[in-house]
């Protein structure tokens, strides 16, 4: 079977624009994720991720390498890959539906069809009542619904996040991650999810890649062989095979911290 | 404080200056044209606006005002967002509008009246002119200050440069645009006020400057207490709600 994403010995290397060193960000980056995969990129801060999941984007062309979806080349940024940031970046002078009709307004879907599409994800996120809200009038954890349903209204063939439950309180991230795992079961989308949280990584991900540090490439590949629909923060904390996967992600990434204290 | 608590003390305030203004207008050993008493000045008020003078001056100023406000909001907006959108060419512009923006239109006045001559047209250069700069200028800080993350977003939902540039950086340059607006009309009513004093045939700056030759005194705070008042209101009742529409709404300052 092709592979929904494949990515092709990458290497980005970049200037930084205020120390103006030269800075290797990825180097040698080889991976595949199937259709309707949920793969989750972990590693410690500074390891490439973002610029790992800026460049599947297409926002950021690569040094050297490539990145195929569905075996084509991906040459910039388009509707067939969709994306959450970290930060909200969610339009504030749009107010909740509007934000979420964005892409389908640019696709040229006309009104009725739209206003349809808009509702229903406005459910699936749990946003009812609260359509005609701007931004500021939301917290953050419903901003970052707002943007997870402005990409899945989009329909895109694959969903790029980029830490994108960093930024809400630990209480609402619980949430918001079962909330996606529902998600991904409902849409079967194919998803590569950055975090730079372990147990976030081990409880979403069908598989967890973790990422070497400077130059980043990859680690390391641990399977979660637990299905979707039993993907509960309880069973989560009791589940021997969810604790095997986290102790060994876990590992693995301690293993790159510690790395980097004795480099100074 | 409340509206009602505020006007209540302003009526306050200006009842105790005009009480100590017209004491002092009685008891000072000066002549009578030297400090115009609030009753003299109020007497130039009804006089001038019964014969139409007023009403007519007022209306002059105000007209040369709105025509420099469409003008820029036509042509300075436009042309500060189409600055704006490219980072190099906004780099490179910037120090140069900052530049004209700080020469006011009255510092151009001797050379304007040596370029477009004693009339209309120096007037309107220099308000224009004055009016210009800052809307232009605030225009492109506002494209500018559009996070690059809104527009990152919408290429990734297949949006084109026209469409990130409709939907992401002219509504996000709105308050700049909104408070350069405010800003250049408060530039040029000082400008135009003093172009008047120099070219004018009409208008308050014309009045107030032509008073002084008969030493029509009270005419003089008669025109100056309109032009400051005439901003205030124009200031309260139009700008400041414009300026505010979009920031407030768009949660850009906490209120």
């Amino acid at each position: 079977m092709t592979p929904k994403i494949a990515v092709r010995s990458l290497r980005h290397e970049y200037v930084n624009p205020f120390t103006r060193e030269r800075v290797l960000a990825l180097d040698g980056v080889d991976l595949e994720v199937a259709p309707g995969e949920f793969l989750t990129v972990v590693g410690p801060s500074g390891c490439g991720k973002t610029t790992l999941l800026g460049i599947l984007a297409g926002l950021v062309r690569p040094t050297r390498g490539e990145v195929l979806l569905d075996g084509r080349a991906v040459t910039g940024p388009g509707p067939d890959r969709g994306v959450v940031f970290q930060e909200f970046a969610i339009l504030p002078w749009r107010t909740v539906e509007r934000n979420i009709a964005h892409g389908l307004e640019i696709r040229g879907v006309p009104r009725a069809q739209r206003a349809a599409t808009v509702r229903r994800f406005v459910e699936l996120v749990g946003l009812a009542g609260f359509e005609r809200k701007y931004p500021h009038e939301l917290s953050g954890g419903m901003k970052q619904r707002v943007a997870v349903a402005r990409t899945l209204a989009a329909d895109p063939e694959v969903m790029l996040m980029d830490e994108p439950f960093a930024a809400v309180d630990a209480q609402t991230r619980i949430t918001l991650q079962e909330e996606l795992n529902a998600i991904a079961r409902a849409t079967r989308k194919t998803i590569l999810f950055v975090t730079h949280n372990v147990e976030e990584a081990v409880f979403l991900g069908d598989r967890c890649c973790v990422l070497a540090r400077r130059p980043g490439r990859v680690k390391a590949m641990v399977p979660v062989p637990i299905p979707r629909e039993r993907r509960t923060w309880t069973l989560f904390t009791s589940d021997p095979t969810f604790d095997a996967a986290r102790q060994r992600v876990l590992t693995l990434v301690r293993e790159e911290v510690g790395g980097q204290d004795r480099a100074g | 404080m409340t509206l009602r608590e505020r006007l209540a003390a302003w009526g306050l305030l200006l009842g105790g200056a005009l009480a100590a203004w017209t004491l002092a207008a009685a008891a000072l050993p000066v002549p009578a044209y030297v400090l115009p008493s609030p009753a003299a000045v109020l007497q130039a008020l009804g006089d001038l606006v019964t014969k139409g003078i007023l009403p007519f001056y007022v209306l002059a100023s105000l007209r040369r005002l709105v025509t420099a406000a469409l003008v820029a909001a036509a042509v300075g907006v436009p042309l500060g967002l189409l600055l704006g959108m490219s980072r190099r060419v906004a780099e490179f512009v910037h120090p140069v509008l900052n530049f004209f923006q700080s020469v006011s239109g009255i510092a151009w006045l001797p050379l304007m009246l040596v370029w477009f001559g004693f009339g209309e047209r120096t007037i309107l250069v220099a308000i224009n002119y004055t009016v210009l700069f800052p809307v232009v200028f605030n225009a492109l800080l506002g494209v500018r200050s559009v996070p690059p993350l809104y527009a990152s977003a919408l290429r990734t939902l297949g949006a084109s440069r026209w469409r990130i540039a409709r939907d992401v950086l002219i509504p996000g340059a709105l308050p700049n645009i909104a408070t350069g607006l405010r800003l250049g009309l408060a530039y040029g009513w000082r400008a135009l006020i003093a172009a008047e004093m120099l070219v004018g045939a009409h208008g308050l700056g014309f009045m107030i400057f032509s008073a002084q030759s008969f030493h029509l005194t009270a005419r003089i705070v008669l025109g100056m207490s309109v032009i400051g008042a005439l901003w205030v209101l124009l200031d309260y009742f139009v700008l400041r709600p414009l300026e505010e529409a979009t920031i407030a709404r768009w949660g850009l300052v906490q209120r």
